[in-house]
């Protein structure tokens, strides 16, 4: 038997007896854990499951054992993911931390920085905001204005960050910062870190439109950070903002999988809701030929997510098709929501009144808030931009 | 979903020769000789050379074993420069209904000669104005055919043809005629795409006894997979020539300065470049899909009318986008584009146009 197959073998064993019969359910929004000072378990078996997988490092599994981490290779990690994904076993720990900060910060962190952070994201002690996006600075990222002075022994941060999700339940809040005033906009940028319990730090909630509010906006005010919470050299920030982009599709499309998903076939709700004629059709022929045209795109998005994967397996990788995917992915969820509104009727159109199920609410909520699908993470345009000059190499 | 090497070789090699020996003037030659030929028999020849008649078939039906997979590899070079052949008539079409549908006696009488080029066969299905199995009307009753069929591709040079039809019970059947002797009668003429269609109308057509594709037994589900990979097919050239279009057009915008700049500067027309190309990629992905579901034994009713539809749809869009990216020389005959857009049109109606495939789709995803 071959070490990996071996690995297997104990990894389904171990899997099988650390993680408990409750812990092997579909995950529901309400007991994600997620990490931080004041991180909470739903029960008994959520704190056993995930203590298991924080104590082996399996709760970031590639990232070196100096630092608290699995320290498995990435055939060892793809076992675990798929022995996970067998059993039905629920995430561990949700955490920025895990899926975009901490990648980086292995990359261009000092020893020091490394020894003091990564064990506490492995182990789910500090939960991690982002601060990235200001109010005048979104798709032009590099505009940010948020400054950060010299005092010695610290810099002085002013400004205001949007975005921050969940910045309210933040421990630590990782932000671009403008260091130098007068070099080009993005060689004047430095990355920092910053404990979101120092004073003249502050965070108001923005209501969606979609109802929700884990999207903040962050405060500074005259806030004294240390300058050893300096990541990467003085003025090459977005070195490491670059670094850290790379992993947020890659985390955009975990929480995607992650997420608590209510699945609503457009197939049988449109049929529930429409009704059907004799020979079992949609009643309505311009809703049933609109569910076969997207139905067909989103089967043809899935074959490129295939292609893809069989092309990166044959080390031929085109690097023009992940170019597309999250313009194409976002305008096909928006389309299928604005279908079952269609097919809701009416009924679509109320947040939380008895009049409406709730299915109806969901679909609704979901509409709004997948509006930001096509906004955040790189607006659509931004997007096609991208395409345009790096897959079409169309003149700038 | 992707290319093997021998694949990825065939059609590096493909390319190559069509590059240089198949390119659109070739098209323009045949479209000029209103009398002539359905395509150039000579470069026909030269593929015959290369063993694309036998590409897909297995190795037992004296095919080269490339799958269809190899046949995909073909028909999205020879789309690229909107090659007028035989590949969706007689091997995509008329190889895969005498090779699902025949009998081993019948197999072994056409098949060494359809995968070794000596003959050309090509199928009659469509009727009217639209593409469509289930309004079909043509009956093959008492060994004699009744009805019309239109649009038949490369009749002329045809040695066979192969005609769908109604049997008494309902079912569908396949006739093969020797196109030379049969009686029936034939109307030849050029669509907007510069190639040559016949309309056929059979009254009292006599079949040989012995040429109904599987002799009396219900080749139905036979002869709709048959047709299944004939409409992938075309699908895959139209892949093809929306690669080619695409190219063009950014080749255009890169090189054609208005007010100073380069057209490909301005925004807009980055945008709707972008997504001209995500659709492509879309399709691409999806006339993969759908090749390698049949490479792999399993049922593609529902791909072929997911990958038809969505060829119509996009092939449609990205040579409309290019005729109005090219200004003023993109709606002159003089460009290519043009013959890209018509091709698109024709195209569109052969083996179903998007509205027969979404609800054919529809039908097949229970909605």
């Amino acid at each position: 038997m071959s070490d990996l197959n071996t690995f297997r073998e104990e990894t389904r064993a171990w899997l099988l007896e650390h993680c408990p019969e409750s812990q092997r359910q579909p995950i529901v929004k309400s007991e994600q854990i997620w990490g931080g000072r004041n991180r909470k378990f739903p029960s008994a078996d959520a704190q056993s499951w995930f203590e298991a997988m924080s104590d082996r490092g399996w709760t970031a599994p590639t990232w070196p054992t100096a630092y608290g981490g699995g320290g498995l290779s990435a055939e060892e990690a793809k076992i675990l993911q798929q022995e996970m994904a067998r059993l039905g076993c629920r995430p561990a720990l949700y955490e920025i931390g895990i899926w975009m900060f901490g990648p980086a910060l292995l990359a261009f962190g000092t020893e020091e920085q490394k020894l003091e952070h990564i064990p506490k994201i492995v182990r789910g002690e500090i939960r991690w905001a982002q601060g990235y996006s200001e109010p005048s600075a979104g798709s032009d990222l590099a505009s940010l204005k948020t400054k950060a002075e010299d005092y010695g022994d610290h810099f002085l941060v002013n400004g205001t960050k949007i975005w921050t999700t969940n910045a309210q339940l933040a421990d630590w809040i990782f932000c671009l910062v403008r260091t130098n005033p007068d070099a080009p906009k993005q060689q004047g940028i430095s990355f920092l870190l910053i404990d979101m319990r120092t004073e003249g730090v502050s965070v108001s909630p923005i209501e969606l439109i979609s109802g929700e509010s884990e999207f903040c906006q962050t405060f500074f005010d005259n806030v004294k950070v240390p300058k050893e919470n300096l990541v990467g050299e003085l003025n090459k920030g977005w070195d490491v903002a670059k670094e850290l982009l790379k992993h947020e599709r890659a985390m955009m499309s975990s929480m995607e999988s992650m997420s608590e998903k209510e699945e609503f076939s457009l197939v049988d709700l449109a049929k529930q809701t429409l009704g059907v004629d004799a020979e079992d059709a949609l009643n309505n022929a311009e809703v049933r030929t609109k569910i076969a045209a997207l139905d067909m795109e989103m089967q043809a998005f899935a074959q490129l997510n295939e292609r893809m994967f069989y092309q990166h397996k044959a080390k031929q990788s085109d690097p023009r098709l992940p170019l597309l995917l999250k313009h194409i992915g976002t305008k096909q969820l928006q389309r299928k929501d604005e279908l079952l509104l269609e097919i809701l009727g009416n009924k679509s159109l109320s947040w939380e009144s008895p009049a409406s199920s709730h299915t109806e609410h969901t679909v609704t909520r979901n509409w709004a808030f997948d509006k930001a699908h096509t906004i955040a993470g790189g607006t659509s345009e931004i997007q096609l931009n991208i395409i345009a000059k790096r897959a079409l190499g169309m003149a700038s | 979903m992707i290319f093997n090497e021998e694949q990825s070789m065939l059609q590096d090699t493909v390319r190559a020769f069509v590059q240089e020996h198949a390119p659109v003037a070739d098209l323009r030659a045949v479209r000029a000789d209103v009398n002539g030929p359905s395509y150039n028999l000579e470069l026909w020849n030269q593929l015959v050379e290369l063993g694309l008649p036998a590409v897909a078939l297995p190795e037992q039906d004296g095919g080269l074993g490339f799958g269809y997979m190899g046949l995909l590899a073909v028909l999205l070079e020879t789309g690229k420069t909107v090659m007028a052949s035989p590949l969706v008539s007689s091997v995509a079409a008329a190889t895969s209904l005498v090779q699902l549908a025949g009998t081993d006696d019948q197999k072994s009488l056409w098949l060494p000669r359809l995968t070794s080029g000596e003959i050309t066969a090509t199928v009659a299905v469509q009727e009217g104005r639209h593409y469509s199995l289930s309004a079909m009307q043509t009956q093959l009753v008492g060994g004699e055919i009744n009805g019309s069929k239109s649009m038949v591709m490369d009749l002329a040079e045809a040695d066979l043809l192969i005609v769908i039809a109604k049997t008494a019970e309902g079912n569908l059947a396949a006739a093969v005629l020797e196109s030379s002797k049969a009686d029936f009668d034939a109307q030849r003429y050029s669509l907007m795409d510069g190639r040559k269609y016949s309309d056929l109308t059979f009254t009292q057509t006599s079949v040989a006894p012995g040429n109904i594709l599987g002799e009396g037994a219900d080749r139905t589900a036979e002869i709709e997979q048959a047709l299944n990979i004939a409409t992938i097919a075309t699908a895959a050239e139209m892949v093809g020539g929306a690669e080619s279009l695409i190219e063009r057009t950014v080749q255009h915008l890169n090189d054609r300065e208005q007010f100073d700049v380069k057209l490909a500067t301005f925004q807009a027309l980055q945008h709707r470049c972008a997504e001209m190309y995500c659709q492509l990629e879309l399709v691409k992905s999806a006339v993969f899909g759908a090749f390698a579901r049949l490479d792999r034994g399993k049922d593609i009713h529902k791909a072929a009318s997911q990958v038809k539809a969505l060829a119509n749809d996009y092939y449609q869009h990205i040579s409309n986008e290019a005729v109005q990216m090219h200004g003023g020389m993109g709606v002159t005959d003089e460009l290519d584009v043009g013959l890209y857009l018509k091709r698109s049109r024709v195209c569109n109606q052969l083996f179903g146009d998007a509205a027969y495939h979404r609800e054919r789709y529809a039908k097949a995803l229970g909605v």
